[in-house]
């Protein structure tokens, strides 16, 4: 590490970077990171997938081929055909028109659980690292006990007062996948919180705690957390499809995956194949965010990507030639 | 030694805590028990006489109190719509639910730990790559999913090869061990598959973490085979780590088995539990969410300590790191 900071500022503005990758622009990073992930295989193929789903919500904001609302009561549990490429539901509602609107809901389940998992983990994780070891003791404990309630039970608990929402299922996700994050991502957490530079800089002022989290030490968690993230990000539309069905997750009339997948289920005796469609979906978006995770972690890590470093060095270069570095 | 005892004092605090929040949350709960039961056409003053005889003219905590008081001596409520008390409704329910979660863990554990290991240990590399997409695809498919699939291939009457009943339970429940056992099979495969996917991945990551570790290079330089030392040291080793995600996975499992019950029509304990939110029957639903949670606490603090057990390490860091060992450093790869 290049720069240990005296004090937060400077340590915001040089410390964006990894161990070796310290005063890159964030920009330029994330470009190379993207070109490596685009080289392999399955990083294109997360990309793609993300791509697409990125896309079609937003497509669906402004066009579907039948309006939502749209029903075609003459022919309700069509057969696939071209004026309905999957077919009908039982009000005669478009199941493509459902499933491409159900995307931007997932979409914004998927980004909201991750901020919440990210929120509650990162919070537990502090308290679990903090210098006062009866705290920490205790939060290891009851992250311990906590982390066994599973995520339904959770959302049946919060669906009893405040009827069924997104944010009921964003609630219950983000609890149980913050406290599954807090789990895993302790022991990186408690390692650099005895590095050597996260000392220094705690000696030069400043909370332990807050010195982890801060941006010089980032690069050591963001690998893990980037799994953990997209893996919280995957579940969550997993569970949203398996609350739904269960009657406690989306309200009816808010289109997404799981209530696609629900009405297929009664599709099934009429017209089996419908059901592949969103089941399809489901898994390919929810393989997509998983691998996602993978790659990322393979390709932000400076040590394992060679192009980063080659960008290091030559900023490095750069920046020592013009004499702008700190 | 000095963390089971920190554990047991843990485990009562969130029991009570718990007990505290599925508490506060029914009371928010708009709609009043005793107007249901009532019916459409009851006179206030009927009402009024159900809600003093359900006690919920108390003040709350009273009411919480008792609510307390009657756990401790094993008195659950009286259910108000069915009447039944919750007690010998859950263990109705639990009849078919635990069958299928403890059957579904052993498919699971059956599939994944050996599929796992042989995305490890597999000669070519192709049969890895495989299974290891096998392993991330799987863990993907929705339960709900999954199900739907398995009724149209396995399902009797709809299924292309419909040898296999999917819908309900027999009436005559355990009484009839061989039909209520083949009602299980979908449902049990179907969660067990999903469930197993996962269990796969954490093998496959446990083993390949081994590959390098001294442990497996110095059984090889004993005369071990790599796959003899991989699975007599490796997996041992990984054992107490496997002992964890099981638990994890056991209790992630009950958002699918609650799917897979409603899906195949299985009188368990999901559908008592939806069946009885959604009739905001308020004493069944106070009991069942609190045992239920109670139950799955239970199994982290034994899964715990059976990771303590497994692991002699963790003895020995636990004295001087302050619980610090108590964590399951596995990254998901």
């Amino acid at each position: 590490m290049t720069s240990v900071s005296d004090d937060g500022k400077r340590s915001k503005r040089f410390g964006r970077g990894g161990h070796t990758t310290g005063n890159v622009p964030l920009r330029m990073r994330f470009g190379v990171i993207i070109r490596s992930m685009w080289h392999q295989s399955v990083g294109r193929f997360a990309l793609i997938v993300m791509a697409c789903w990125i896309a079609v919500s937003l497509l669906s904001l402004f066009w579907t081929p039948y309006p939502l609302l749209y029903t075609d009561g003459g022919h309700a549990w069509a057969a696939p055909s071209a004026a309905h490429p999957l077919g009908t539901d039982g009000v005669g509602a478009d199941v493509l028109s459902w499933l491409m609107a159900g995307s931007r809901t997932n979409l914004v389940i998927a980004l909201l659980t991750m901020l919440v998992s990210a929120v509650i983990g990162l919070a537990c994780t502090a308290v679990m690292i903090s210098g006062r070891r009866a705290l920490a003791s205790a939060g290891v404990v009851v992250v311990d006990a906590l982390i066994a309630i599973p995520t339904v039970l959770l959302a049946l608990l919060f669906a009893v007062p405040f009827g069924t929402s997104i944010s009921v299922i964003v609630a219950a996700c983000g609890m149980t996948y913050g406290l599954n994050m807090a789990r895993i991502v302790k022991p990186s957490a408690s390692l650099a919180a005895r590095s050597a530079y996260v000392e220094a800089a705690r000696a030069m002022g400043g909370e332990r705690v807050a010195r982890v989290f801060s941006p010089i030490s980032c690069p050591r968690l963001s690998p893990v957390l980037a799994v953990q993230l997209s893996m919280s990000a995957g579940t969550s539309i997993l569970a949203e499809a398996g609350l739904t069905y269960l009657g406690v997750g989306v309200p009816s009339g808010v289109p997404s995956w799981g209530h696609t997948l629900t009405t297929s289920v009664r599709l099934i005796s009429v017209y089996p194949l419908t059901v592949l469609w969103p089941g399809l979906t489901v898994t390919l978006v929810v393989t997509a965010l998983y691998l996602l995770g993978d790659t990322i972690r393979d390709c932000a890590d400076p040590l394992a990507n060679v192009e980063l470093r080659k960008l290091a060095a030559a900023v490095g270069r750069q920046t020592h030639n013009t004499g702008a570095d700190a | 030694m000095r963390y089971l005892i920190r554990r047991l004092i843990w485990f009562a605090v969130a029991l009570l805590g718990l007990s505290l929040l599925v508490f506060a949350a029914l009371r928010i709960l708009p709609g009043d028990v005793a107007s249901v039961m009532a019916g459409t056409n009851a006179t206030p003053a009927r009402i009024a006489a159900i809600r003093s005889r359900m006690g919920l003219d108390r003040s709350y905590p009273q009411q919480y109190a008792d609510w307390l008081g009657g756990l401790l001596h094993g008195n659950m409520g009286v259910s108000a719509i069915s009447g039944r008390t919750v007690a010998s409704q859950i263990g109705a329910h639990a009849a078919v639910t635990l069958p299928l979660i403890v059957l579904s863990l052993l498919v699971a554990l059956g599939v994944g730990i050996p599929m796992g290991c042989q995305a490890v240990l597999a000669g070519s590399p192709r049969v890895r790559s495989v299974l290891h997409t096998i392993a991330i695809v799987g863990g993907a498919v929705p339960a709900l999913w999954g199900g739907l699939l398995l009724i149209m291939l396995f399902g009797r009457g709809v299924g292309l090869i419909g040898i296999l009943p999917s819908q309900g339970f027999p009436d005559a429940g355990w009484h009839a061990p061989r039909a209520a056992l083949i009602s299980l099979i979908l449902p049990t495969i179907t969660t067990g598959l999903v469930a197993g996917a996962g269990i796969m991945r954490y093998t496959r990551a446990c083993l390949i973490s081994m590959e390098d570790s001294d442990a497996v290079a110095m059984a090889m330089a004993c005369g071990m085979t790599r796959r003899q030392a991989m699975l007599r040291v490796g997996l041992r080793l990984s054992a107490a780590q496997l002992v964890s995600v099981a638990g994890l996975t056991f209790a992630q499992m009950i958002t699918g088995v609650m799917v897979v019950e409603s899906l195949f029509n299985l009188p368990g304990l999901g559908a008592m539990l939806i069946n009885d939110v959604g009739n905001r029957d308020l004493i069944a639903v106070q009991s069942e969410l609190f045992l239920l949670a109670a139950f799955f606490l239970l199994l982290g603090l034994l899964v715990d300590l059976m990771h303590h057990a497994l692991d002699p390490r963790l003895g020995e860091q636990t004295q001087h790191a302050g619980g610090e060992g108590s964590t399951h450093d596995l990254g998901i790869r």
